[in-house]
């Protein structure tokens, strides 16, 4: 990943991420440090506060979703996307449980999406 | 006054006590919602994670409510307002247009992308003051607090329900597309609370995310942040949030926080109860708890 250069390293992003609050090192650690290398660009909870923080405006959110298309996923992403291509949501839901469960909460039904539109919407044929 | 209305996947599923809830709050402002169907998810950070694509999958929710011939689409997690209000911006973009309209078009679906996205905190932060003049009555503390717990801050015990709040990260941001609040320190969930008679509590993690989405990619680091949270608001009766993903990792993880041979056994309880901010507002305008999702017993 090449370090930006509106970046000048003043370490604020690593002073207000929630990842770095609780000892893991997210891309904030590369972008204080460009040596540095035991930081995963995975480790985010996409709170945006380190791009709003950012007295120089980095777009530390676009380069860091840039960064994780170059590499491979760890299971909890790749099995939610799975799921997304699999039936249109990051959750499976079943149509019957669904309608049962909102009955009983006095909510208009729900239909849901038909399981191939994500795969169509995103031109990723099977 | 009509509004669509997009849960998202998680709240759809798991959460219909969050969704009755805002209907019910929203109702008693003359605001009635229709939910989005065939929806699917809003496309962050899951798709965008693997696809610059994601914003076609935002676009069909976008052209969705437009089909329904609504201009406003309500929500209640921060990752889809964030999401679907990032892709109307896109939209502005005729060549992304374009070809969100081109992969739309088999669906029979277009999309013009000015659609308004309104978070239900923006959306009932829009109006304070109405609310205000609704309120009944405040919201009760707890009949008996945990013996544990530290004395009050002001003096004396009973007194008003005392509230930790931790503020919806992506509603609020990136500031220059949300247009809401302040940003890095957002103060509309924190006032809506204390409209309804309850004391909010300071902590220093309101503007602290609580790591939800961080359990994606390590489980570990996801509770710990939830454990940081649970430890600073031990004078609070409850957790306050306003979005699906909070929920999840505060309230329905709590028993993987505690129990994860993180929580020494000497130590006080860290678990507490935890609300959405619709279902406390409801219970200061006099609603029924039942239709808030509110089981006696379970908060109180």
């Amino acid at each position: 990943m090449k370090h930006p250069e509106a970046c000048i390293q003043c370490g604020t992003c690593v002073t207000v991420c929630p990842v770095e609050m609780v000892g893991g090192h997210a891309i904030v650690t590369f972008l204080a440090d460009p040596e540095a290398s035991d930081y995963s660009v995975w480790l985010c909870s996409s709170c945006w506060r380190c791009q709003e923080a950012c007295p120089t405006g980095v777009n530390i959110y676009e380069l860091m979703m840039e960064e994780r298309r170059c590499q491979a996923a760890p299971g909890g992403y790749q099995d939610a996307f799975e799921k997304v291509l699999a039936c249109g949501l990051a959750l499976e839901v079943v149509q019957e449980e669904l309608d049962q469960n909102r009955a009983a909460w006095g909510l208009e039904p729900v239909e849901l999406p038909s399981p191939d539109l994500a795969r169509v919407l995103l031109r990723l044929e099977r | 006054m009509r509004f669509a209305f997009y849960p998202g996947c998680l709240v759809l599923q798991r959460m219909p006590e969050y969704e009755a809830s805002t209907r019910a709050v929203l109702r008693e402002l003359g605001i009635e919602l229709e939910i989005v169907q065939q929806a699917t998810c809003c496309g962050s950070p899951i798709v965008e994670s693997f696809t610059p694509d994601w914003v076609y999958l935002a676009a069909y929710n976008l052209a969705l409510v437009e089909r329904m011939g609504h201009d406003v689409v309500v929500t209640v997690c921060g990752g889809c307002t964030n999401t679907l209000t990032r892709a109307a911006l896109a939209l502005q973009d005729p060549e992304a247009r374009a070809e969100a309209n081109r992969r739309l078009e088999p669906l029979g679906l277009t999309v013009a992308g000015q659609v308004q996205v309104r978070h239900v905190v923006r959306l009932l932060a829009e109006r304070e003051e109405e609310l205000r003049a609704r309120v009944v009555r405040p919201p009760l503390p707890p009949r008996r607090r945990p013996p544990l717990s530290p004395p009050l801050a002001g003096g004396q015990e009973g007194g008003r329900l005392r509230v930790a709040i931790t503020n919806p990260c992506q509603a609020f941001r990136p500031g220059d597309v949300m247009g809401f609040d302040d940003p890095l320190e957002p103060q509309s969930l924190r006032r809506l609370v204390e409209l309804t008679g309850a004391e909010v509590v300071d902590y220093g993690g309101e503007d602290e995310c609580c790591g939800a989405t961080l359990y994606l990619a390590n489980r570990q680091l996801s509770l710990a942040a939830g454990r940081r949270k649970l430890e600073a608001v031990r004078e609070a009766d409850l957790l306050l949030h306003s979005c699906g993903n909070c929920q999840l990792l505060l309230r329905r993880f709590q028993r993987l926080i505690v129990a994860d041979g993180i929580h020494p056994r000497d130590e006080p309880d860290l678990r507490k109860p935890a609300l959405f901010l619709p279902q406390l507002v409801g219970l200061a305008l006099g609603l029924p708890e039942e239709e808030l999702g509110l089981r006696e017993g379970t908060w109180r």
